[in-house]
Parts: structure tokens; sequence; C-alpha cells
């Protein structure tokens, strides 16, 4: 007989099956990625207030909140992408595995070599299909052909790819359509094993089939990689991700999982912005 | 309807779309406590037409259900409500349902008019006066509640169940009484057995509704809990 306590539906009690990460209290096995205090300023302009948060291994969190509230920046600072921006300049800290990213002696290209990062519009270079997925390991110095093409076809599966352009790899990846196009940027992010994987609105420029493959996509991804995502759907986000951190001009206000988040969210502004009210 | 916020989102038609659900709920609502009051005038007062009227009108409770709840599938489809536009489209989604029961335990009582008692007899009926003002005092309570989205009414009320039970169990046990004196009684007996019976369970619906009005404020489930735990809520 199953015997079930009454206290196992106390008020407040998790009634859900899966069993949630406690955010605020990861053990350093469980962090991808540490946040610490974060601000970063263009010009004078601060566009990121003191961001901490964990981002936990092998998940995908996702970054959402309105036009200009920094997730974005927050997202591209994991990569250093905004190293590039004039008179951008940063304080705080971003830990991956206990070292500062920000710190003097990293190699940025190392750095991004760990950090991958997928945009908006997919941009594959003017090349065949097989040299956009090769790019980043004949740039590392791999020239062995036969390992090229173990892991063009590996992160093209990964990429759930193959299975079109197998029988076309050296045509144009510019012939490919825009759902492809983005998977194929991602299989070349991916063919240099990156630890984390960054995507900025990966499927905004794409049609709902070719969205719902890339989201498809994320789920298996994340067995691989940990996934960090900035989009502005947030029906999305709240499909793909596992952790949502809502942000609302350079504040992060509510991270929390992604269930909780979207049925029972703590702060006002977080439930204003995911139900479509004024502010 | 202050909790409800409904006016506040950015798109019109979805505060139009809510809006109409909830007042379709309203509706609803005083269309049950309406079968329920007149199946219990019915029953005190033997009115066969009035009972009548109660089985017949069964079926607007059942076309609201079917409307609302058709509305709410809509607007689910359409507008993926999040956070507490979804939570309260759950608790409309599981309120009709119980007031879709409610209706059709008004029409069980309502069935006890049509059956004959002879005026001694009569006297059975009477028993029932008292759980069914207590009900439907609760269901008046919780209707209420649902209205203005008032947790803390919810709370306090979803006890009155607590009473109704006793009263239904003392009620048993002076109907088992009438049983083992006059055993020619127990068809009749039966019959108020059932409508007690069919009382005691709209209590049931009724604490229900009060858990989906603080599902929808607070977000928390507070079925299958303890009192003590909802107070710490």
């Amino acid at each position: 007989m199953i015997s079930i306590s009454p206290k196992a539906l106390a008020p407040g009690s998790d009634t859900s099956i899966e069993k949630k990460l406690d955010l605020s209290n990861l053990t350093p096995e469980q962090i991808a990625l540490d946040i610490n205090k974060l601000n970063l300023f263009y010009g004078k302009k601060q566009a990121l207030n003191d961001i901490t948060m964990s981002i936990p291994k092998g998940q995908v969190t996702a970054f959402i909140g309105p036009s200009g509230c920094g997730k974005s920046t927050l997202l591209r600072s994991i990569n250093r992408m905004n190293d590039l921006v004039d008179n951008c300049h940063i304080s705080g800290e971003i830990n991956l595995h206990g070292n500062n990213i920000y710190d003097k002696h990293v190699d940025v290209a190392e750095l991004r070599r760990k950090v991958g990062m997928v945009f908006q519009r997919p941009n594959p270079f003017p090349k065949t299909i097989y040299e956009n997925v090769v790019y980043g390991l004949r740039i590392m110095g791999e020239n062995n052909r036969r390992r090229l093409d173990e892991a063009a076809e590996q992160s093209l599966r990964s990429a759930a790819l193959w299975n079109e352009v197998k029988d076309r790899l050296h045509e144009s990846a510019l012939g490919l359509s825009g759902g492809q196009q983005q998977r194929l940027v991602i299989a070349r992010a991916i063919a240099i094993q990156p630890e984390v994987l960054l995507l900025d609105e990966p499927t905004s420029a794409l049609d709902p089939i070719s969205t719902l493959t890339i989201e498809e996509l994320i789920n298996d991804l994340k067995k691989q990689f940990t996934v960090v995502i900035v989009t502005h759907n947030m029906q999305q986000a709240a499909r793909v991700s596992d952790q949502t951190a809502f942000m609302y001009m350079g504040d992060l206000i509510e991270y929390s999982d992604t269930n909780t988040l979207f049925t029972t969210p703590l702060k006002k502004k977080t439930e204003d912005y995911i139900t479509g009210r004024y502010g | 309807m202050d909790n409800l916020q409904i006016g506040r989102h950015i798109s019109g038609q979805f505060n139009e779309d809510l809006e109409r659900v909830i007042n379709n709920v309203m509706q609803m609502g005083g269309l049950v406590e309406k079968q329920l009051t007149d199946a219990l005038a019915s029953v005190e007062q033997a009115d066969i037409a009035l009972a009548k009227q109660v089985l017949t009108n069964d079926y607007q409770v059942n076309a609201y259900e079917v409307s609302i709840d058709d509305e709410c599938t809509r607007i689910i489809a359409k507008r993926q409500p999040a956070a507490g536009d979804l939570r309260l489209i759950m608790a409309v989604v599981k309120t009709i349902a119980d007031l879709e029961r409610i209706g059709d335990e008004a029409e069980k009582i309502a069935k006890v008019a049509l059956e004959s008692f002879s005026s001694s007899q009569q006297d059975l009926l009477v028993n029932l006066d008292n759980l069914g003002r207590r009900v439907l005092e609760f269901l008046q309570a919780s209707l209420d509640a649902f209205t203005r989205m008032d947790c803390e009414t919810a709370i306090k009320i979803h006890q009155m169940d607590d009473k109704i039970n006793r009263e239904y169990e003392a009620l048993m046990r002076q109907l088992m009484t009438y049983m083992m004196e006059d055993p020619r009684s127990i068809p009749q007996v039966m019959t108020v057995i059932w409508s007690a019976r069919a009382l005691e369970r709209i209590g049931d619906r009724c604490q229900n509704i009060c858990e989906y009005i603080i599902y929808f404020v607070k977000g928390k489930v507070v079925r299958h809990t303890t009192a003590e735990d909802m107070k710490n809520l």
C-alpha cells in the first residue's frame, strides 16, 4: 500500500515531481558561471546594475525582459563581446571554473573557445557547409582530414542538420534556408566543444517550424553544454529553459526556476511583464 | 475585482475576454445559488411546481459550464496566459466544474419535493432546513469571495465546511433513530438522507471554490492540507 504523509502537501512544499535546484545555494560543481556584482557602463550610462547570479551547469538559463533591459548586454559580457564596444567599462566578476574572465591574464580568444555564441541572424561564412563547421577547428590548428570529417559529422548531427545536408556538404552554406543556416551556425559553435553556449535571440528571424526545431535542439544541447539564451519570446523561454531571469532597466528583478517564474512569480514587475500588463 | 487587475493588460482584447469570462462565472454562480434556494424552498413548502422549475433550469447551468469552459480553452490557445492570468483561468475552469456539480446536487434535492410525503413524515424534511440554510450561506459566501477574489475571506469561510459536516453527522444519527423506531419510514428517510448527502457535498464543493481563490491569490495549493497549515499561509 502506498502511504503519503499529509505533510507532503503542506503549503509551500514542492509538489512538482522533478527536483528543483536551489539557485541561491548551488555547490561549486553545479555552477557553470558565477556572476558577481557585475556593473557595466556604456560611457556614463549604466547598463547593468550589480548583477549577481549563478548559472547552473548542463541546464538552459533564459534571460527575458523588455528591450533595453540589459539582457543582451549581460549575455555578451559572458564572452567579453562588450570589449569591442568603445567606452564600455565593467566592474565585478564573471567566474568560469572559479576564474574571473575579466582578469588581466585571460586570453579572450581562448575564452571564446570555451564560451561559444550564436546571434539573432544566422551568419554563415560564404564558404561551403563543411568549411563553415570546421572553421573553428582549422583556426585552432587542426588539419587532420579524418578528425575534421568526424567533427563535422558529429556537430551537424548534434545540431540536427546532418540528414538534411550530408549529401551536399561541399555546397555553399548560403544556399541553406534561414532555419538551416541557424542550425549550421550552432553546429559551427559546438564543433569546437565549448562549455557554454550563448544564444542571442536565436529564433527571432525564423519561421515557427524552424523555431521549434531549434528549440528541440536546445533541449538536446543541454546534455553536453550549458546553454544561456536571450529571447523576446516569453513562451519560448517558458518552453526551453530550466531557469529564467527577468531583467528590467539593468536590474536582475527575479531569477528562479522557470516553472515557478511563469506560474507564481514573486515580484510584481515580473508578473506585469509576463502577463502583458502596464508596468 | 481589484485583486484581478484584469483591466491592466496592454491588449484591450485580452481584458475584454477575461472580463467576459468572469462575468459569466458570476452569472453562473447567481444561477446556481438561485437553483439551490429554489430547491430548498420547494422541499420546505412541498412546492411541486417550483421543484419542476429547478429540474428544467438545470440545463442553463450546464450550458454556462460548457460555454465558459470553451471560452477558457480559447483564451489558453490564443493568449497563452501566464502567472496570475493562468492561475485565474485554472481557478475559473475548476470553479465552474464545481458549480455545475452543485447545480446537479440542487436538482437531486428538488426531486425530493416530488416524492409524496405524508404530513406525519413531513417532519422528517424539517431536519433538512438547518443544514440547507447553512450550506446556502456557505455557497453565497464562497461566490462573494470569488467575485472579489478575497483570499482572507476564503481562508476564513473555508472552515464553514467543518460545521456543515458536524451538522450532517448529527442529522444522520437522528435519521437512523427514525429508521430504527419505524422501519416503514425507511424509504422516506432514505430520500432525506440522499438530500442531506447532496447538501454535504455542496459544502465540500464550496470549500473547493475557496481553495481555488486561495490558489489564484497566493499561488499556493491548499488542497489536502490541514487548517493549521492554511493559517500559516
